[in-house]
């Protein structure tokens, strides 16, 4: 048996036998490490060639490196091959995607919704974002804003009174819920000189109860002071507002009415945004719908917080966030915003 | 406030009310005069004609109907009519023809009653709707023509009836002539009111004493004689049903008319009943009693202003007559009343004693003491005349103290500053002297002004201002926007800050998947009691006068209101919540105030911090987890920026599970939150459905880090290497006392040195420590687990050796060992 058979052997073997026969890269790399490994078969006969004659050597050393070259590449092509069917075996599954529900989403309240919905439109208007506390003082609720202990207009709001607790300075009749946003305007005007412009938004008081009044409930307030700001700055900016707010261009009319903490005082109705003013079913066929109450600064107000009411001029607006968040939505009952039934909180998702 | 269109249109140059009854409600709307609603009223009663009766006949078929021949102006007519009040012939009744509806809807027709042919129907006022008498057909006066619609008869049977919604500061218009008055400015019409004379009857001395001048600024007393009390006309009768008022009887109905009219509240006492025939006008005994005409009885006090005779008090002034004052049916001598009382003793007077009425409410609010009062006194004396035959005798006028002329100067400059519109002088002076302001326009600049006794509400340039733009039409205003003249102060970063974190925390917890609620800020004691571990009953919020008792008190505590939406949601569907609120609490006490002028103020009233509650609960205890609750709490707290760990509570609350209840403790060791199973006995008071599950937890807001913004670290540049820690330690020791007790070792047996290997944030893990498994079963004693850790090392600058790591490993997990026996003394390496 000559040299060439065994290398004609060695190469069946290889590529015939053993490589076929293994079914995963490790097994076939066990094979090839087994020939062209440091010690493997054919790194022996490379070793071995050393030991021939020169005239032999280089013969038989072109024989064994093609014996190499031939089994790499054998060993290549059955390792694509394996690589192939092992890619077809795993892409031959089927995972039904099919029955994927989305995780049930959180949600924010309506009045979470709309009362950020305000605040981003009025920052882009250039108003802050201002706070004050739930049980107020009777002064600041009040007599500060125009409305004295023996005002008739302090029967508009029937008011929520709180016990001063023991070994408090204030007498009952002191401490109230406050019945309107207004208060933070009066101490808004006692923290900061003008010019100001602010937003308060919250929750408000009132002894009140029906399917269109709830005992609390929650309002927005703006307050701009500064010198030389008129009605008809007012009425510029809540045209902005209710634009911004629903998107589309909607006019703002005022009608004459009274409130004690400003003069001239209105209220002011914004175009329907569902029908744009053509009437439809939200706005009763009116065109209008009705949003709150504005008007300029009384000056009384403005002395009892210290501000010279000739050089500055002053205006605010106030209306319901419940209303407003119940026409967004259309949420035809007050009470369904306080009771807390998830399947109507789960509606609000976006 | 009802307003009768007719009325108005009797006090205005004839045409002037636009004939729509929309236009006219607009009209009214743009004064500021809101309409809440419009009725049209007789607008089928065309075929309703006065008639006259020619004969009245027994029914041959039946005793209590009589057969009626009368003539309608176009023929004669058979009736058969079952009143017994039919006038003899040449009386006058109102005939309604066959195919008139009525406003009832009854259809009229013709057809025989009982065999006797009836055409057509004698009507009452009931039937049509113009008077509240049903007991008999309406008899109109004898020299009414025959022939003539009722309704031309009787001006008031077809007219539109507004309801106004009328503001505090306009008591001018709650009457008609205030009403007409500011039409008029908007129709440019003239205003035509009556005006009449007091009767000249010689001035009296002793009719009206006035005792209480600051009370009382005004008094008109006059004396009648010859009354004669009997219904009223049917054209008054018509007119007060109109606006809602019942008709009483002719000297009743002569006080309401005029108050209608006017807005001036009147009373007319029986003189008779006055001893002495005066009245006193006086402030009241301390204690004195008297009994209203609603026959409730009151205790006087001299806060009270009465009406008295020369003994008692016969009047509560400016609210309510007394018992005796009525004027019955066989009075003859009246003492009629028109006056000005001081607005608020007045209001404080009807509401210490809860008696609201219309005098009352036009009291308050301030009726006009100069010329309206005059004219509504000599308009009543007219009309007791003209309706009751009364004669008057006496009369005497007292003052006491008046309101001063109030004298403002308008400035047009101001107004247009104000305004942002330039309304031209010709048409504010138009209308100023339209609502009745006395102007002097000598200085072009500052117009001198007198405000009207009949606007007790202009008081102020601003007030002019306001009628100006008012009746010159608020649509006209343009839109401007003056840019700011500085930027606006800004406000307090400490209150930006804590909306800032308000809205985080309620981003972050909607991420979680739970579904954002409000609740009333109200709150029962007994409810509030299950948290009330940490409530003292002084430092309660309570409300006065709550709606009801179940709402008396503001909540200390997020739970009771969290448990009432359970229970709602648990009653009506089965299905699992997952609930949060972000809200108030409220309690008296020592707290913390944000600087500035206000803070005096702040320091006394409550604390009202914000609190974020979340609740899970299912019917199945199972399917409510406190693990997740705890998660949502620390999502939100990571959400901030802060790393928060969780411990055992050193004083566990009793209205959680006392063995499975967490306290959260923020990176700075304050513990701003808790969370855990709520005990089934604080679950009691809400009978839930048996065997429901609820996990409850909550962060106290106010004690939250400040918020920071995220700082960049360098990223790890060099691997990191893990070693594994097995024990076997005892159920009850808690993960976090594990996690902590190696934490502080590693801090106790940190390395020195050049950049050593620290316990820091792996590489496939973001914790230093993570907690890999817990087991309890095959294997393990009873009682305990086998847990396995993780722990990560790291040197920042260099890649470390096994050798280090393991050396630091041992000394940390030895150190920690050492301080966890002291809690579980079997702990042990696994």
């Amino acid at each position: 048996m000559s040299d060439d058979d065994a290398l004609t052997r060695m190469r069946h073997a290889f590529a015939e036998v053993e490589l076929p026969a293994t079914r995963t890269l490790d097994e076939a790399y066990a094979v090839k490490v087994k020939y062209l490994g440091k010690k493997g078969l054919v790194t022996e006969l490379s070793r071995a060639l050393g030991s021939l004659p020169p005239d032999v050597r280089r013969e038989r050393g072109q024989q064994v490196n093609a014996l190499k070259a031939a089994l790499e590449q054998a060993y290549d092509d059955h390792c694509r091959a394996l690589t192939e069917q092992a890619e077809q075996a795993a892409l031959a599954t089927f995972e039904d995607l099919t029955d994927v529900v989305a995780p049930e989403p959180g949600t924010l309240h309506p009045l979470t919704r709309t009362r950020r919905a305000l605040e981003r439109v009025f920052a882009s208007l250039g108003f802050d974002v201002a706070d004050g506390p739930h049980v107020e003082l009777a002064r600041l609720n009040f007599d500060d804003l125009n409305i004295g202990p023996d005002h008739p207009a302090r029967d508009m709001a029937d008011t929520f009174f709180v016990a001063p607790p023991p070994g408090s300075r204030w007498q009952p009749g002191d401490l109230v819920l406050r019945t309107h946003t207004s208060p933070v305007q009066v101490r808004t005007m006692l923290e900061r000189t003008p010019p100001i412009r602010i937003v308060a938004l919250g929750t408000v008081f009132r002894r009140d109860d029906d399917a269109t009044h709830s005992p609390m409930f929650h309002q927005i307030e703006g307050l701009c002071v500064d010198e030389g700001t008129s009605l008809a700055d007012l009425r510029a900016t809540l045209y902005r507002f209710v634009s911004a707010l629903f998107e589309r261009e909607l006019q703002v009319r005022f009608r004459p009415s009274f409130f004690p903490f400003v003069e001239p005082g209105a209220e002011f109705d914004m175009q329907c945004p569902f029908c744009g003013g053509k009437g439809c079913s939200v706005c009763k066929g009116s065109g209008w719908i009705e949003l709150g109450g504005a008007g300029m600064v009384h000056p009384a107000v403005f002395e009892a917080c210290g501000i010279d009411a000739e050089r500055y001029t002053g205006w605010a607006f106030g209306f319901g966030i419940d209303r407003m968040a119940m026409l967004m939505h259309q949420v035809p009952d007050l009470r369904l915003l306080f009771e807390g039934d998830v399947r109507f909180l789960e509606q609000f998702p976006c | 406030m009802l307003i009768s269109r007719q009325w108005l249109s009797e006090l205005l140059t004839p045409g002037a009310l636009p004939s729509d009854d929309a236009a006219l409600c607009a009209a009214l709307t743009s004064l500021g005069l809101e309409v809440e609603g419009c009725t049209r009223h007789g607008d089928g009663l065309d075929e309703v004609v006065v008639a006259e009766i020619v004969a009245v006949a027994p029914h041959p078929g039946a005793d209590r109907l009589r057969v009626v021949q009368l003539h309608d102006g176009r023929g004669v007519q058979t009736v058969v009519c079952g009143a017994s009040n039919v006038p003899a012939p040449g009386g006058k009744v109102a005939y309604a023809r066959p195919g008139t509806v009525l406003p009832g809807g009854l259809a009229i027709g013709a057809k025989p009653v009982r065999g006797v042919d009836s055409a057509g129907m004698i009507a009452s006022e009931a039937e049509l709707d113009i008077g509240g008498d049903d007991s008999g057909i309406l008899v109109l006066p004898i020299d009414t023509a025959r022939g003539q619609s009722l309704a031309a008869a009787l001006p008031g049977v077809r007219d539109t009836v507004v309801e106004l919604s009328v503001t505090p500061n306009r008591p001018d218009a709650l009457g008609h002539v205030g009403v007409a008055r500011d039409l008029a400015v908007r129709l440019d019409a003239a205003l035509q009111v009556p005006q009449l004379a007091l009767p000249a009857v010689a001035p009296a001395e002793d009719l009206v004493a006035l005792q209480a001048p600051s009370r009382c600024g005004r008094y008109y007393g006059v004396a009648f004689e010859h009354a004669t009390v009997a219904p009223s006309p049917a054209w008054a009768r018509v007119r007060l049903h109109r606006l809602g008022l019942r008709a009483l009887s002719n000297v009743v109905d002569v006080t309401n008319l005029v108050l209608m009219l006017w807005g001036q509240p009147l009373h007319a006492f029986d003189r008779a009943q006055l001893a002495e025939g005066r009245v006193v006008v006086r402030c009241a005994r301390e204690g004195e009693r008297m009994i209203l005409l609603d026959d409730r009885e009151l205790t006087l006090s001299a806060e009270d202003l009465v009406i008295a005779d020369a003994r008692e008090p016969m009047a509560l002034a400016g609210i309510m007559g007394g018992q005796r004052s009525g004027v019955a049916s066989g009075s003859s001598t009246l003492l009629l009343e028109a006056a000005w009382f001081a607005p608020a003793f007045v209001r404080r007077s009807a509401r210490r004693h809860g008696v609201l009425t219309d005098s009352s409410h036009r009291f308050e609010r301030g009726v006009d003491h100069g010329d309206g009062l005059r004219f509504a006194c000599a308009q009543a004396c007219a009309w007791l005349s003209e309706l009751c035959g009364a004669r008057p005798i006496a009369l005497q006028q007292r003052d006491g103290e008046l309101p001063p002329p109030r004298r403002i100067v308008y400035r047009p400059a101001r107004a247009a500053a104000v305004l942002g519109l330039e309304v031209p002088s010709a048409d504010a002076q138009r209308i100023l002297a339209g609502v009745g302001v006395a102007l002097d326009t000598a200085d072009a600049a500052a117009w001198r002004c007198v405000a009207p006794s009949h606007r007790p509400d202009l008081e102020r340039e601003v007030d002019l201002i306001d009628e100006v733009v008012r009746h010159y039409g608020l649509d006209r205003l343009p839109m401007r926007m003056t840019p700011p003249s500085a930027p606006a102060t800004a406000g307090r970063p400490a209150v930006r800050a804590r909306q800032r974190t308000a809205a985080i925390v309620t981003d972050a917890l909607r991420e979680c998947g739970l579904h954002e609620l409000v609740q009333m800020a109200f709150g029962s004691a007994s409810a509030l009691a299950v948290t009330g571990d940490d409530a003292a009953a002084d430092d309660i919020v309570r409300v006065t006068n709550p709606m009801r008792t179940e709402a008396g008190v503001l909540r200390t505590h997020l739970l009771p209101g969290m448990l009432d939406a359970v229970a709602l949601n648990l009653a009506r569907h089965g299905r699992p919540l997952r609930l949060f609120e972000c809200g108030r609490v409220y309690r008296h006490g020592p707290h913390p105030v944000d600087d500035g002028p206000c803070a005096d103020i702040d320091r006394t009233l409550p604390h009202e911090p914000m609190r974020a509650a979340v609740v899970l609960a299912a019917p199945e205890p199972a399917e409510a987890s406190p693990r997740r609750v705890g998660e949502a709490l620390l999502h939100a707290l990571a959400r901030l920026g802060s790393a928060a760990t969780v411990r055992v509570p050193a004083e566990p609350v009793a209205w959680l599970h006392p063995g499975a209840q967490a306290e959260i403790v923020a990176d700075d060791g304050v513990v701003v939150g808790r969370f855990g199973r709520v005990h089934p006995r604080a679950l009691a008071p809400w009978s839930l459905p048996r065997g429901a599950g609820v996990c409850y937890g909550e962060l106290w807001l106010e004690r939250l880090p400040d918020l920071r913004v995220p700082r960049y670290a360098a990223l790890p540049r060099f691997p990191a290497s893990a070693r594994d820690l097995s024990l076997d330690v005892a159920v009850d020791l808690p993960a976090g006392v594990i996690i902590e007790a190696l934490q502080q070792a590693a801090i106790a047996v940190a390395a020195t040195g050049d950049d050593p290997p620290r316990l820091v944030a792996g590489d496939r893990a973001r914790a230093a420590i993570e907690w890999l498994e817990d087991y309890r079963g095959e294997g393990i004693a009873a009682g305990r687990r086998a847990v396995l850790l993780r722990l990560h090392y790291r040197a920042q600058g260099r890649s470390i050796t096994d050798e280090e790591v393991h050396a630091l490993h041992m000394r940390i997990v030895d150190t920690a060992l050492v301080a966890l026996a002291q809690r579980d003394g079997a702990l042990r390496r696994r």
